[in-house]
């Protein structure tokens, strides 16, 4: 008969040494150094480029790739801790890191050629370079695959034309991942990812949009007129395009899930710093049942949020499906930290309102969870997908 | 100083972290420990950047790292060698270990490694004794030099800045020296995440106090009782109704004669 005193076995919620230290590094430093920023970083519109560098040295920029490429070479449940831990402080600190970490040294990773990974990665993974993602057109957001970015053979290269919206880093990166159809009639088979260094002739940046959270991670146009792109920079296969992009967003969805546990615990910790602080009616407002009730639901839902973004980085490090997970941390934690926020305002009252308390910006950086990187709306379509496979 | 192959060892304490709110245990005369954060004292991390900012500047040097504590300690060592120390060595003891004993065990790590200078921050953040540095210079017979904040090769010896009221003094030392770390301008490095995976791959080798030739003795101090600070009383409010000049005659008498500041 098996007895309960075996622990090889069984659900194990212990992190390794190295996760607790990588943990501490990134909770130490978010509060200390992107914290007391936060509040300038929103109203300025801008994360300081000596904080990505801080970042950098520090190996969050590379956090798993292998140290043969200039990576930390930790694990992706690592990386959600260091993405919970940053956007606790910051969340425009916490989305310049994902983007480049989730969505550009991800799919060098996996789909990069040797010498691409040579070229591309070893800088990225350093954080010498800054990468983006530029998937999103004016006209196609979660239908990606009617995107209107063209390919065209030529010769033994590629010539690019067509624009691509709300790029996060779109400006501030150094090498961008761009999608484009080689041809309209094949859909989704007719998409190839192209690996595009900023300074390429035909690749410039167009307008920044004006936010209502993460107001300091930059949010670009990219415009590509006559871009060629040389052959050596298709990165897989001409037609894999559309694949490397959903299961570069299926593990990032991962990533964005961290950051919203991390906007749902800075929610969580200002609200009971404050209501320990505030007095009403002659005494501590969360002396109040009704302002406990607030706090335990925000420190269960956060709790299970954890636990499901946790989940999903185990089975990606696994190397195990990680779909229906991935998209069910996001769907649920966004959730949480939209709900956290909202409730994080209403204890904090009029202060809440006010730009010079955190609250509000809480508000605005949580709701941008729900819609990048998948809205909740295609993350249900995703599992009502898995689930219904069987 | 030599010109390469320097030898730091710097001794470290792991101690309650900085954001941990100390409670009473239930015996009061000990802190409540379940659950608690512990890290490497503050300054004893400075004289870890102290060691390592000098291997910085040339990668021959050596920095090891000890500690004389229970097994937990082992995750400060392990902080350390992810900041970029080369070695560490756990040493085993009761976490009531006296500060003689303590010393006297590092002196036996002294005398195995034959570093040229061992760095302890001035006083651990828990106890604030300050007294394992000066009784480790005191066992190995060493100089000390005390409120370090830098240090500079010169010839065979070091230049050791020490910082005093409104400035600093600067001592020259032969080596060895025992060196007692004060806060400096240069912040303690994070330990990185590539540190973190190299430090993964080191042994921390562990010994016990018998294994050093250190037989505990009885301890020479106690702690009797332990209790919070008393609640912070009301602050009192002085009324300004109108005789502005006797309010302030009555605000700077309770400020000489009851809170005497003035």
């Amino acid at each position: 008969m098996a007895t309960t005193t075996e622990t090889a076995t069984g659900f194990d919620l212990a992190l390794s040494e190295e996760q607790e230290l990588a943990q501490r590094t990134a909770r130490d430093f978010a509060r200390e150094k992107v914290l007391p920023r936060a509040h300038d970083i929103d109203e300025q519109g801008k994360v300081p480029r000596e904080l990505i560098t801080e970042m950098a040295s520090l190996g969050f920029l590379g956090i798993y790739a292998p140290e043969s490429y200039g990576g930390a070479g930790l694990d992706a449940l690592s990386y959600a801790l260091v993405s919970e831990e940053i956007n606790r402080a910051c969340a425009s600190t916490g989305v310049v890191m994902s983007s480049h970490v989730s969505l550009v040294v991800d799919p060098l990773l996996h789909y990069g050629s040797d010498a691409q990974k040579d070229r591309f990665l070893r800088p990225l993974a350093t954080g010498a370079k800054l990468g983006c993602f530029a998937l999103s057109e004016p006209a196609s957001g979660s239908d990606a695959a009617a995107m209107r970015t063209s390919a065209r053979r030529d010769g033994d290269g590629w010539v690019l034309n067509g624009t691509k919206n709300f790029i996060t880093n779109g400006a501030s990166a150094d090498i961008a991942i761009v999608f484009a159809q080689m041809d309209p009639k094949a859909r989704h088979r007719g998409i190839a990812a192209f690996i595009v260094e900023k300074g390429t002739p035909g690749f410039s940046v167009g307008k920044l949009e004006h936010k209502l959270g993460i107001r300091g991670s930059d949010t670009a146009q990219l415009n590509f007129q006559d871009c060629r792109v040389p052959a050596a920079n298709l990165l897989g296969e001409a037609g894999a395009g559309f694949k490397i992009a959903l299961s570069t967003l299926d593990g990032g969805r991962i990533s964005i899930a961290a950051q919203a546990v991390g906007i749902a615990r800075a929610c969580l910790e200002d609200s009971l710093a404050y209501a320990k602080e505030r007095e009403a009616f002659g005494k501590k407002i969360v002396e109040f049942q009704a302002i406990q009730w607030k706090l335990a639901d925000m420190a269960t839902e956060i709790d299970a949020a954890r636990l499901l973004v946790w989940r999903a980085a185990t089975l990606k490090d696994r190397g195990e499906d990680h779909i229906l997970a991935a998209a069910q941390a996001k769907l649920f934690a966004s959730d949480v930290a939209v709900r956290a926020a909202r409730e994080c305002v209403q204890i904090f009252g009029g202060y809440g309102y006010l730009t010079d308390f955190p609250a509000e910006r809480h508000y605005r950086d949580a709701k941008i969870t729900e819609i990048y990187e998948g809205t909740s709306e295609i993350m249900n379509l995703v599992i009502a997908e898995e689930i219904l496979k069987e | 100083m030599a010109a390469s192959d320097v030898k730091f060892l710097v001794c470290l304490k792991q101690v309650p972290d900085s954001t941990v709110r100390v409670k009473v245990a239930a015996d009061g005369k000990s802190i409540a420990t379940d659950g608690i954060t512990w890290s490497i004292s503050p300054y004893d991390e400075y004289a870890i950047e102290l060691a390592l900012e000098h291997k910085d500047g040339d990668p021959s040097t050596t920095v090891s790292v000890v500690t004389v504590g229970p097994a937990r300690s082992r995750d400060a060592l392990r902080q350390a060698l992810a900041m970029g120390c080369d070695d560490a060595t756990l040493v085993i003891a009761d976490d009531k270990a006296g500060g003689l004993d303590v010393a006297k065990a590092i002196a036996a790590i002294v005398k195995e490694a034959k570093p040229d200078l061992v760095l302890c921050g001035k006083q651990a953040s828990d106890d604030d004794q300050g007294l394992v540095g000066p009784a480790l210079a005191e066992a190995l017979g060493w100089p000390h030099v005390g409120m370090l904040t830098k240090i500079a090769a010169a010839g065979d010896g070091v230049e050791l800045w020490r910082e005093i009221e409104g400035g600093h003094e600067v001592w020259s030392s032969t080596l060895a020296v025992v060196g007692l770390v004060h806060k400096s301008a240069k912040e303690p490095r994070y330990p990185s995440l590539p540190g973190i995976m190299k430090a993964k791959k080191k042994e921390i080798p562990e010994k016990d106090l018998a294994a050093l030739g250190v037989t505990p003795g009885a301890p020479r101090a106690e702690v009797i009782a332990m209790e919070p600070p008393p609640q912070r009383g009301g602050g009192k409010i002085l009324k300004a109704d109108g005789d502005v000049k006797a309010l302030a005659v009555e605000l700077a008498r309770l400020l000489h004669e009851e809170a005497k500041v003035l």
